[in-house]
C-alpha cells in the first residue's frame, strides 16, 4: 500500500479512478463495506441531483451542473485501464458569453450557437442545448455510500438518470496499486471501468452498448 | 399484413417507490401469472401516438386513438414480422415514427439490418432495449400489471390497469387510492424521458413520472 495516504475531502495530486456501472453489485458492495476502514460521518450517505450536459461528438469532456454551478472535467489519460480526468473549467450561472465561446462549447465539441447577449442563466443555457440536436442534459440523481479501502476513496451509489436506477461503485485514488488491490479484493477484476459520461450514453442510447451486468 | 384487435383502455405509471400501490394491487388480487421478455422500442422525438415495438421478432405498432378522463385508448396494429419488406417499412414505419423515410437499399430487412443500417444511422432515430418481468393480476375486471423494468440496463418500475370499459380501470384507480392528479405515462413518453428525448416534467422526482 502506498505512503501517500488519501484523505477524504482534501485536495491531493490528480486521481485516478475505477468505475463501473450495473444493474447489481451487492456482493462487491457488501466486501467494500466490511473491508473499509471508518469514514467521516459527513460521506456516509450523500445525496444530490446534477445535469449532466452529454454530446454525440465528445467522450473526453465531463460537464455536470449542480447548484447552478458548472464544472467541466476532461479526461488526461488511462492507465492499466484506470482513468484520470483533470478539472477543465468551473462557472457559475449567470456565465458570460466568452466563456461559452472559448471553454464550453468547445468542450462539447458542437457549432457553436450564436450568441448575441453579454451573459447567461442558467435556463438561456439549457434552451441552447435543448436547441442542439447533438446535445442532451440529462437529469441525475445520486444516493452514495462512502467507504475507504487500502487507502483508495471508494463508494457505492444508487444512480437515477432521468428516473431510471442503476447501481455504481468506484474506487479512486492518486495510487494505481491500491485501486488495483481494492478491484481484485472486492472481485471485481475485468469488469468494464465505466465512467459517468459512459454510462449515461448507454442509458439514454446515445452508445450502443450494455453496462457491466 | 395489418389486422386490428379491440382497443383497450390504459392508464400506467412509472417510478421506482410504488410499494404502496404494489400491495394494495396484492391485496386485491393473486397473483396470476409471471412473464418475462425484451422488446425493442423505436422512438423518435416528434410524435406522441404512436408506440412501436419489436418483440420476438415481430413489429407491432399501438396508436393513441383518445383520451378519455385521463385515460388512454390505444389501438394495437400487427405490422409483420422480420424480415420485412422496405415497402413496409416505408409505407407503415416511418410515417408512424413521423421521420422521413430514407431510401432503401435492400428488398427485405432482417432484424439486425433494420437496426444496423435503417434505425441506428438515421439522427431522429433512437433504439431503447427494455427488459420486462410482467407479474398479472385482475382486480374489478381490468388487467392489472407489476412490471420490472430495464431500460438499455436501468431499473425502473410500471404499474398499468386496463380494460375496454373505461369506468372500469376508474374505479380501480380508486381502489388503488390513485389521484386524479397523478399523470398517465406510457411507454414511449417514459422511455423518452429517460433517453432525454422529451424533458422531464416541471414537478419531476424520482418517485413518480
Amino acid at each position: 500500500m502506498s505512503n501517500n495516504k488519501m484523505k477524504i475531502g482534501e485536495i491531493s495530486k490528480p486521481r485516478f479512478e475505477f468505475r463501473t456501472f450495473g444493474r447489481d453489485f451487492s456482493e462487491a458492495a457488501f466486501i467494500m463495506s466490511r473491508l473499509s476502514v471508518p469514514v467521516p460521518e459527513k460521506v456516509w450517505e450523500r445525496s444530490s441531483t446534477e445535469t449532466y450536459i452529454v454530446s454525440k461528438t465528445n467522450d473526453v469532456n465531463n460537464t455536470k451542473i449542480r447548484d447552478g454551478k458548472m464544472d467541466i472535467k476532461t479526461f488526461v489519460q488511462s492507465v492499466d485501464g484506470l482513468e484520470q480526468w483533470n478539472p477543465l473549467m468551473k462557472g457559475e450561472f449567470p456565465i458570460k458569453a466568452e466563456v461559452l465561446e472559448k471553454e464550453v462549447f468547445p468542450a462539447f465539441m458542437v457549432d457553436m450557437p450564436k450568441l448575441d447577449k453579454a451573459e447567461y442563466t442558467l435556463e438561456e443555457f439549457m434552451e441552447m442545448v435543448k436547441a442542439n440536436d447533438n446535445l442532451k442534459a440529462v437529469t441525475v440523481e445520486k444516493e452514495r455510500f462512502g467507504y475507504m479501502v487500502n487507502d483508495t476513496i471508494c463508494e457505492v451509489a444508487n444512480v437515477y438518470i432521468n428516473g431510471a436506477m442503476v447501481v455504481s461503485i468506484n474506487s479512486e485514488s492518486t495510487e494505481l496499486e491500491d485501486i488495483k488491490k481494492t478491484i481484485s479484493q472486492i472481485n471485481l477484476e475485468g469488469v468494464e471501468n465505466i465512467n459517468y459520461l459512459q454510462a449515461i450514453k448507454r442509458i439514454i442510447g446515445m452508445t450502443d452498448k450494455k453496462l457491466a451486468n | 399484413m395489418v389486422s386490428a384487435v379491440i382497443p383497450r383502455y390504459e392508464f400506467r405509471i412509472f417510478g421506482n417507490n410504488l410499494d404502496k400501490i404494489e400491495s394494495r394491487i396484492q391485496e386485491l388480487s393473486e397473483k396470476e401469472m409471471t412473464r418475462k421478455m425484451d422488446s425493442i422500442y423505436l422512438l423518435s422525438p416528434y410524435r406522441r401516438r404512436n408506440n412501436i415495438k419489436i418483440r420476438a421478432g415481430v413489429m407491432d405498432i399501438k396508436l393513441l386513438e383518445q383520451t378519455h378522463k385521463g385515460l388512454e385508448q390505444w389501438n394495437p396494429l400487427l405490422v409483420g414480422e422480420f424480415p420485412m419488406k422496405a415497402d413496409i417499412i416505408k409505407s407503415t414505419v416511418f410515417p408512424a415514427l413521423g421521420v422521413e423515410s430514407p431510401v432503401f437499399e435492400r428488398k427485405e430487412y432482417s432484424l439486425h439490418q433494420f437496426i444496423d443500417e435503417v434505425v441506428t444511422v438515421d439522427p431522429d432515430l433512437s433504439v431503447a432495449y427494455v427488459w420486462k418481468t410482467r407479474h398479472s393480476y385482475t382486480i374489478n375486471g381490468c388487467i392489472s400489471e407489476i412490471a420490472e423494468i430495464k431500460i438499455n440496463g436501468a431499473s425502473i418500475k410500471t404499474i398499468c390497469i386496463e380494460a375496454e370499459d373505461p369506468t372500469k380501470v376508474m374505479e380501480v384507480k380508486l381502489l388503488l387510492g390513485i389521484s386524479d392528479d397523478l399523470e398517465n405515462v406510457n411507454y414511449p413518453l417514459a422511455l423518452k424521458r429517460i433517453m432525454g428525448l422529451n424533458s422531464l416534467p416541471d414537478n419531476w422526482n424520482k418517485i413518480d413520472f
